[in-house]
């Protein structure tokens, strides 16, 4: 197999790893930006209303099955859209 | 990390948004002219993986929680301004869609985790090994790096957090305080995580380490990392 499959393939069982770790041991976020903004009464603006929040899908929040396919899709998205933007670049420097 | 909308001013916000666009201008025309065809697959798997390395959240003090932020390694192999193209598209992903960082607050964001979480820890990496390039300083300059890069996002998210008076009326000290205590603990962690990951690579994949990075003008790209295997 060429090295570069390797490479994704072995990066992508981590990434699995990392949503696996995530989503039932390390799900819960309370981030110091929102302690302090709780302790001082902060408001949060809702200027975009964003389709999955705290990536979790509405109606579906605590569904382990659902936030760890969420992770899955996310991190293939990722990763796709990170391979056309490094090969855009390198291919519009092989074309200049 | 991530600072919500609501929390800087709209003056703050485009003040960084044209920061954070310069940044980028430069990253994409670096990386257009460095970035190896070989190094994208590197590019796109680390970027995935700290997006679901995000996702861990690690208790630390006061029932609070903080993640790694994926910069310094990022910065480390593919040079920073490849790492802010990543974690830009990182934390695009994590606005858009989950609401992880403010739509407004995006060019603030990325530049404590794109700019500052990437140059710190190449830079500090680079002084290193300029010094001695030798395994010790691979070791000591990607741990403190990594460390270094994560305690300057958060004092820069402190110091915007601060300045952002009325709308985050607590000042300067408050908001740096708490986040620099907070996150030198996940600094710690994230040292660790940049070595781990540097010298699996090494092992695995030197190949990977020896090619150009996209790196600024005025420093060049590292030293070699380590001689041989």
């Amino acid at each position: 197999m060429q090295n570069k499959y390797k490479l994704i393939i072995t990066g992508f069982v981590v990434a699995v790893i990392f949503i696996v770790v995530g989503v039932i041991l390390l799900g819960f976020a309370n981030e110091t930006l929102d302690v302090i903004a709780e302790l001082f009464g902060a408001p949060e603006w809702e200027v975009w209303l964003p389709p999955l929040p705290d990536y979790e899908l509405p109606g579906f929040e605590g569904n382990l099955l659902t936030n760890f396919i969420i992770g899955i899709a996310f991190a293939a998205l990722i990763l796709v859209l990170t391979f056309f933007i490094g090969w855009l670049v390198t291919r519009r420097r092989a074309k200049g | 990390m991530h600072i919500p909308d609501g929390f800087l001013t709209l003056v703050l916000c485009a003040v960084m948004y044209a920061i954070t666009i310069l940044f980028l201008i430069i990253a994409f025309w670096r990386t257009n002219r460095i970035l190896s065809e070989k190094q994208i697959p590197l590019m796109a798997t680390l970027t995935a993986m700290f997006f679901t390395a995000q996702m861990m959240n690690y208790p630390i003090i006061g029932g609070t929680t903080a993640h790694l932020l994926g910069g310094p390694i990022l910065a480390i192999t593919l040079g920073p301004y490849a790492g802010l193209i990543s974690m830009t598209i990182i934390l695009l992903i994590q606005a858009l869609f989950f609401g992880d960082g403010g739509v407004l607050t995006f060019g603030a964001n990325v530049f404590n985790m794109g700019v500052v979480g990437t140059f710190i820890p190449f830079l500090v990496l680079f002084a290193f090994l300029k010094v001695k390039p030798n395994r010790n300083s691979l070791l000591i300059g990607g741990f403190l790096g990594a460390f270094l890069g994560d305690l300057g996002a958060a004092v820069a998210a402190g110091l915007e957090l601060g300045l952002s008076y009325p709308t985050f009326p607590y000042g300067v000290s408050i908001a740096l305080t708490a986040m620099v205590i907070h996150h030198s603990i996940i600094g710690i962690i994230e040292g660790v995580a940049t070595l781990v990951i540097l010298l699996t690579l090494h092992k695995a994949r030197p190949d990977l380490l020896s090619l150009k990075r996209v790196a600024p003008i005025i420093t060049g790209d590292l030293p070699p990392l380590m001689e041989g295997k």
